[in-house]
């Protein structure tokens, strides 16, 4: 699957698909002086083009394992490797979609996107057929000139999906990405995540407080504890995509793992 | 209510003061006196425009005062900039500008009329101070409040610094430049007519009204004064217009 995926396909039938590998990874921050331990010996293997669903009480080091991958935090001990290399700052590998949308809102949508491609070596004409392929797979043609206050909050979630996929990321990390909509709106970018994961197939890590988000999407469902932050159980999903939300199976695990949330 | 009185109702307060400013000039020969009445001014408004001395002047205060504002605005930008994203800098030259700031403006007018005479170059180099200060402020902290989030995205999207530069922190610090171009502009307008009045060699409405205080023409001082207040007003407005475009990716709801 990885040597195909390197080789140049058409755009979007195929990301490059990556191997995280987490190993024996702890974080501490220094609060007046003391350390505070957010992370506390994070194992996990993440398979190329598995999507990892991460569950967990606030306050779990949730987001912080993310951001480690990411890079945009440092400082850390273990390893954190992406295809046998340690990540080093951030780098177009690995995306990241956050809770909040965080599209400038002085460029509009079109041109959000495009900037993720800025230091791409393709042709104008090239970024311009990317930028306008990437919008119509998240359903957005049409509001290519709009400004990002312009759009509803599901609308610029969806343009900051099409902003972190454009760079064929290795690895899409998404912080609670549809944590801050309209429960509404949320079931139905949850089908659109898993259309085009399924259309896309990248190695994805999906942190929520939504169970049965997690269930729906991930491959394999990671609990968390917290302080400090650890891995607790983990729950492989052996359900084939796309999925049916109302499957009982699904409700079975959902039972499983609010037994293991809640704990008796 | 319906748009045009919507827009006149500014000018409620000027017609008032207009008509009062007449019922005054007509009371007693001590009225007509300080308060001019309209028709004087009227003629030496028609006087100035015929003689073409209003336009000479005016234009001439207009050209020191863009002049000066847009190198205040150039070396304000700069500075705040630099201030802004080295920590180094700020250090070195914060406590500095912080003191010279406090001299207010007619406070520099002797020593800069000492050191470089009382020409045109003195008269840009006072304005040009008043447009950079409020220019260094703002920009210091449109650059300093660039909230963290935008940051990491130019971070995730790997930008080189002077991307992040173009494309993050300036857009994202430029409703704080826009007010300090507005500052600056007022600024600018009121000390460049101040300087005329101080440093009295050549045109300007600062001169307009020296010379006509010599010759108690005091209608042509009234004249002068409205024609001031109606340029920064009308130098305002456009320049309000003008960010209101730039801006307008704002949500203003």
């Amino acid at each position: 699957m990885n040597a195909i995926a390197h080789h140049a396909l058409p755009h979007s039938t195929t990301l490059p698909c990556g191997a995280l590998e987490v190993r024996g990874l702890s974080k501490a921050y220094r609060i007046e002086g003391q350390p505070l331990p957010v992370l506390d010996n994070i194992n996990l293997k993440v398979r190329p083009g598995e999507f990892i669903s991460i569950v967990g009480a606030s306050g779990c080091g949730k987001s912080t394992l993310l951001r480690l991958i990411v890079g945009l935090e440092g400082d850390y001990q273990g390893d954190i490797l992406l295809d046998g290399k340690p990540v080093v700052g951030t780098s177009l590998e690995r995306g990241i979609v956050f809770q909040d949308h965080r599209l400038f809102p002085w460029m509009t949508l079109s041109k959000n996107i495009a900037l993720a491609l800025k230091n791409h070596p393709l042709s104008q004409v090239e970024k311009d057929r990317l930028v306008a392929e990437h919008i119509a797979l998240v359903n957005l043609e049409g509001f290519e000139n709009a400004y990002p206050h312009q759009l509803s909050g599901g609308m610029a979630q969806r343009a900051a999906i099409a902003r972190a996929l454009i760079n064929r990321p290795k690895v899409l990390l998404l912080d609670e990405p549809l944590g801050a909509l309209d429960a509404l709106t949320r079931v139905r970018l949850q089908h659109e995540l898993q259309r085009i994961w399924v259309q896309q197939r990248c190695t994805v890590i999906m942190v929520t407080h939504d169970i049965e988000e997690a269930l729906y999407l991930g491959d394999r469902v990671i609990v968390m504890d917290a302080h400090p932050g650890r891995i607790k159980h983990q729950i492989q999903v052996n359900l084939p995509h796309p999925r049916d939300r109302s499957s009982p199976v699904l409700q079975g695990y959902k039972e499983q793992l609010l037994e293991e949330l809640v704990g008796h | 209510m319906p748009p045009l009185l919507g827009k006149s109702r500014g000018l409620l307060l000027p017609l008032l003061l207009i008509g009062g400013w007449e019922y005054l000039s007509r009371q007693d020969a001590a009225g007509a006196y300080a308060f001019v009445p309209l028709s004087t001014i009227g003629q030496a408004l028609l006087e100035l425009l015929g003689n073409g001395e209003l336009l000479v002047n005016l234009l001439a205060s207009l050209a020191r005062t863009s002049t000066g504002l847009a190198l205040g605005i150039v070396f304000g930008v700069a500075l705040g900039v630099l201030m802004a994203l080295s920590s180094v800098a700020n250090r070195l030259i914060g406590p500095l500008f912080h003191s010279i700031r406090q001299v207010p403006m007619l406070g520099w007018i002797p020593l800069i009329a000492m050191w470089f005479g009382n020409g045109e170059f003195s008269k840009v180099l006072i304005v040009t101070l008043a447009a950079f200060y409020p220019m260094v402020l703002n920009t210091y902290q449109g650059f300093r409040h660039v909230e963290g989030r935008y940051r990491e995205v130019g971070q995730v999207l790997v930008l080189s610094r002077w991307q992040q530069f173009c494309h993050v922190l300036l857009p994202a610090a430029l409703p704080s430049l826009a007010t300090g171009v507005l500052h600056a502009l007022a600024f600018a307008w009121v000390t460049a007519v101040g300087s005329e009045l101080f440093l009295s060699s050549g045109a300007g409405l600062g001169n307009l009204m020296m010379n006509a205080e010599a010759g108690a023409r005091m209608e042509i001082i009234v004249l002068s004064v409205l024609c001031i207040g109606l340029c920064g007003y009308l130098m305002t407005l456009l320049f309000t217009l003008l960010s209101r475009h730039l801006l307008r990716w704002r949500n203003i709801r």
